[in-house]
C-alpha cells in the first residue's frame, strides 16, 4: 500500500509535467518568442535546449565517476 | 551616538558577553544586536568614522549604495541563523556565529584595504570556530585546512594593500585592474574566498562537514562578502565573464554524482556564485544590479535549502543520498520549505531566482554575449538539476522511508517559513528588491518571452530527468568521495612531498653518519696521540691539538 503512494505520486507528477510541457511547445505557436539571437526563435529551441542539456549533463556526470570517484574513506587512507 | 558605530560591532562585542547571558536570553541578545546594528541601515551613504594611525587614514565605516542592500541582506541572514539554531546549546557556535556575521557586516562597510584586511581576517577566524564545531574528527581537520586557506587569502590581501599604498600612496577601496602586481594579489585573494576555479576545494571541503546550523551561516557570509569586494573593485575585469562562466557550468558535473547532499549544495553554492562573477565581468549598470540581486536573493534560498537540509540532519542523522529518501511522510513542512528554495535556486518565474538572474541574463544577452550566454543558460538547466530536482528528490521522495523521524524542531520551521516566504515575495514583487539595487534601472523581469523560455527550459529538463529515470539512466547513488581541487593539496603535495622529505632525511642522515665517523676517527687518533708515552710533555691535549692545527695551517700557507 505504502510503495502506490510515492508510485501514483509519480505517475500523476508525470503526467501533468508532460501535459504542461505539450502546453509551453504550443504557446510558441500562438505567438512569436522574441529572443536575444534569432536562432534561439525556433520553436521549442529552449524546450530542446534544456532536454539535452539535462541529459548531457547527467550521462557526463556518470562518465566523470569513472576518474572522479573513490571510496568513501579515501582521504583518510 | 550609535550612528557612528561600525555596524556589525555590537553584534561581535556581544557575541563576547554571551557567556554571562543566561542560556534563555541568549538568542533574544543576539537577536537585540543584530537589531541594533540594523539601525545602521537608516544612516544613509556617507563615511561616517576615519581612524589615523601610524601615518594611515582608516575608513572604517562608509556606506553606499553598494553596501546597503548587501548590508541588509547580512542582516536578514544573521536574524535566521539565530531562529534556526535556537534550540542548540553549543556556545562556542553561537559566539562564533554572531561574531562572524558581525565581522562580515562590519569588512562591508570598510573603506579601505587595510580596514577591509582586518574584517577579511576577521571572518576567518570566527568562522573556522563554525566548522570545528561540526565536532568530528573530520570536521576538525577540515577546519584547520579552511583556516589555512582563508588566512593566506587574508595575506595576500595584505600584500597587495601594502604594495598598492607603496606605489600609488593611496590605500582607499577603488576600482583596480590587473595590469599592475597589486591588483592581481588582491584579486586572487578576492578569487579564493569567492571559490574561483580550482580556487575552490576549501568551500566543498570545509562547509558539509560543519554542524546542522552552522552549515547555514557559513554559506551567508564569506563568499558573498568576496562577491561584494569584486563587484567594489574589479567591476568590468573581461577576464572575470570567463571564469564566471566556468564556475557556472563545471561543479554541475560534480554535483551530479556527490552523494552527500550539503556537499551537492556546496557544489551548486560555487555554480551560482559563477552567476554573479560573471555580472561583476560585464561590469555594466544592468549586470552589477543583477550580481546584487542575485546575491541577495541566493544567500535567501540557498540558507533555505542549507537549513532544510540540516533539518534532515538534525533529525534523520545524515544528508547522504544513499540513506535517505521517503521523508515527506514525516517532514512535510520541510519538504514544501526545500521545494519552494529548490523552485527559486532553480529560477522558476514568481520565485526570487527568476527576477535576480534575469537581469545578468537580460545584460548579456542585450550585449550579444551568445557563449556565455548559452553557457549560463546550459548551467541553468543544471541548477535544477542538483538542487533543483536531486537535493529534494533523495532527500524527501526516492523511496519509502522504512523508519519513522520526527518533524523539524519549532524554531527551525519558523526560520525556513521566514526564507521561504522572502523567496516567493521577492518572486513576486521583484520592484522592492529593484529600489535598493546599487543602479537605477528600469527592468521589466516578467514579459511573456521571457516567462516562455525559462518555463520551456525547466519543464523540459524535468521531463528529461523522468526520461533519465525511467530508463534507468539516471546515475544511483553510490557511497563515496568526489575528486575536488582540494586533492592538490590533500592527496598529491603529500603524495609527492612525503617521499621527497623522506629521501631528503635519508641523506641528511647517511652525510650526518660519514661525518661523525670521520671526526670520531680524528678525535681518536688525536687522544691516542696526545696521551702516548712518547709525548712526555706538560702541554695539555687540547692545546697541543690547536697548535699542531696551527702549525699545519701555516704549513698550508707557506706551501701556497
Amino acid at each position: 500500500m505504502k510503495k502506490n503512494d510515492l508510485t501514483s505520486m509519480g505517475k500523476s507528477f508525470t503526467k501533468y509535467i508532460l501535459i504542461i510541457g505539450v502546453l509551453l511547445i504550443l504557446s510558441d505557436f500562438t505567438f512569436h518568442r522574441h529572443e536575444y539571437f534569432s536562432f534561439a526563435e525556433i520553436y521549442g529551441f529552449p524546450a530542446f535546449f534544456g532536454f539535452i542539456s539535462f541529459v548531457f549533463i547527467v550521462l557526463l556526470g556518470k562518465w566523470l565517476r569513472k576518474f572522479l570517484m573513490r571510496k568513501e574513506d579515501y582521504y583518510d587512507q | 551616538m550609535i550612528s557612528n558605530i561600525i555596524p556589525g560591532l555590537l553584534m561581535i562585542l556581544t557575541s563576547f558577553l554571551l557567556p554571562t547571558i543566561p542560556q534563555y536570553f541568549r538568542q533574544p541578545a543576539m537577536l537585540l544586536s543584530v537589531g541594533l546594528s540594523a539601525l545602521s541601515l537608516f544612516n544613509g551613504y556617507g563615511t561616517f568614522l576615519e581612524w589615523d594611525v601610524l601615518g594611515l587614514n582608516l575608513i572604517l565605516y562608509q556606506s553606499d549604495s553598494l553596501t546597503f542592500p548587501f548590508s541588509i541582506i547580512f542582516h536578514i541572514a544573521a536574524v535566521l541563523v539565530i531562529i534556526f539554531s535556537w534550540h542548540s546549546k553549543n556556545l562556542m557556535e553561537h559566539m562564533a556565529t554572531l561574531a562572524y556575521a558581525g565581522s562580515a557586516i562590519g569588512a562591508l562597510h570598510a573603506g579601505d584595504f587595510f580596514s577591509l584586511f582586518i574584517w577579511w581576517e576577521a571572518t576567518a577566524l570566527t568562522s573556522v570556530f563554525i566548522v570545528f564545531a561540526g565536532n568530528t574528527k573530520a570536521a576538525r581537520d577540515a577546519a584547520m585546512r579552511y583556516l589555512i586557506i582563508q588566512v593566506s587569502s587574508g595575506v595576500l590581501l595584505l600584500i597587495g594593500a601594502c604594495l598598492l599604498l607603496y606605489q600609488t600612496g593611496n590605500h582607499n577601496l577603488t576600482v583596480l585592474d590587473l595590469t599592475t602586481d597589486f591588483g592581481i594579489f588582491i584579486f586572487i585573494a578576492f578569487g579564493i574566498k569567492a571559490a574561483f576555479p580550482l580556487l575552490n576545494g576549501w568551500l566543498q571541503d570545509s562547509y558539509p562537514e560543519s554542524s546542522v546550523t552552522g552549515t547555514v551561516a557559513l554559506s551567508a557570509f564569506t563568499t558573498k562578502l568576496a562577491i561584494y569586494a569584486l563587484a567594489r573593485t574589479f567591476p568590468g575585469t573581461d577576464s572575470l565573464i570567463w571564469i564566471g562562466a566556468i564556475m557556472t557550468a563545471f561543479p554541475v558535473f560534480f554535483a551530479v554524482i556527490e552523494n552527500d547532499l550539503r556537499r551537492v549544495l556546496s557544489f551548486s553554492l560555487n555554480n551560482q556564485l559563477g552567476f554573479m562573477v560573471v555580472g561583476i565581468g560585464i561590469g555594466t549598470e544592468l549586470s552589477l544590479n543583477g550580481t546584487v540581486a542575485h546575491a541577495f536573493v541566493h544567500i535567501i534560498y540557498k540558507a533555505l535549502l542549507f537549513m532544510s537540509m540540516g533539518a534532515v540532519l538534525y533529525r534523520a542523522g545524515t544528508t547522504k543520498a544513499s540513506e535517505l529518501g521517503g521523508l515527506y511522510k514525516y517532514m512535510p513542512f520541510t519538504t514544501i520549505f526545500c521545494i519552494i528554495g529548490a523552485m527559486s535556486i532553480s529560477a522558476f518565474p514568481l520565485f526570487s531566482g527568476f527576477v535576480a538572474k534575469s537581469l545578468i541574463m537580460s545584460s548579456l544577452g542585450g550585449m550579444g554575449m551568445v557563449l556565455i550566454y548559452f553557457v549560463l543558460f546550459f548551467a541553468s538547466a543544471g541548477v535544477l538539476e542538483h538542487s533543483g530536482i536531486k537535493i529534494p528528490y533523495f532527500a524527501f521522495f526516492a523511496h519509502e522511508r522504512k523508519s519513522k523521524v520526527k518533524e523539524a524542531p519549532i524554531n527551525m520551521l519558523i526560520a525556513m517559513g521566514i526564507a521561504a516566504f522572502l523567496c516567493i515575495g521577492i518572486g513576486v514583487f521583484p520592484k522592492y528588491l529593484y529600489q535598493i539595487l546599487p543602479y537605477t534601472v528600469e527592468y521589466q523581469p516578467y514579459t511573456i518571452d521571457h516567462v516562455i523560455s525559462q518555463l520551456q527550459l525547466l519543464v523540459f529538463a524535468i521531463i528529461a530527468f523522468l526520461f533519465l529515470v525511467k530508463f534507468k539512466l539516471y546515475p544511483s547513488e553510490i557511497k563515496s568521495t568526489v575528486l575536488n581541487s582540494d586533492w592538490f593539496y590533500r592527496k598529491m603535495l603529500p603524495g609527492i612531498g612525503k617521499p621527497l622529505f623522506k629521501k631528503i632525511g635519508l641523506l641528511t642522515e647517511f652525510i650526518y653518519e660519514n661525518l661523525r665517523f670521520f671526526f670520531r676517527l680524528i678525535l681518536n687518533k688525536s687522544h691516542k696521540f696526545s696521551n702516548s708515552s712518547y709525548i712526555k710533555v706538560t702541554t695539555p691535549s687540547f692545546a697541543a691539538t690547536i697548535l699542531i692545527s696551527i702549525l699545519f695551517i701555516m704549513l698550508l700557507i707557506v706551501l701556497l
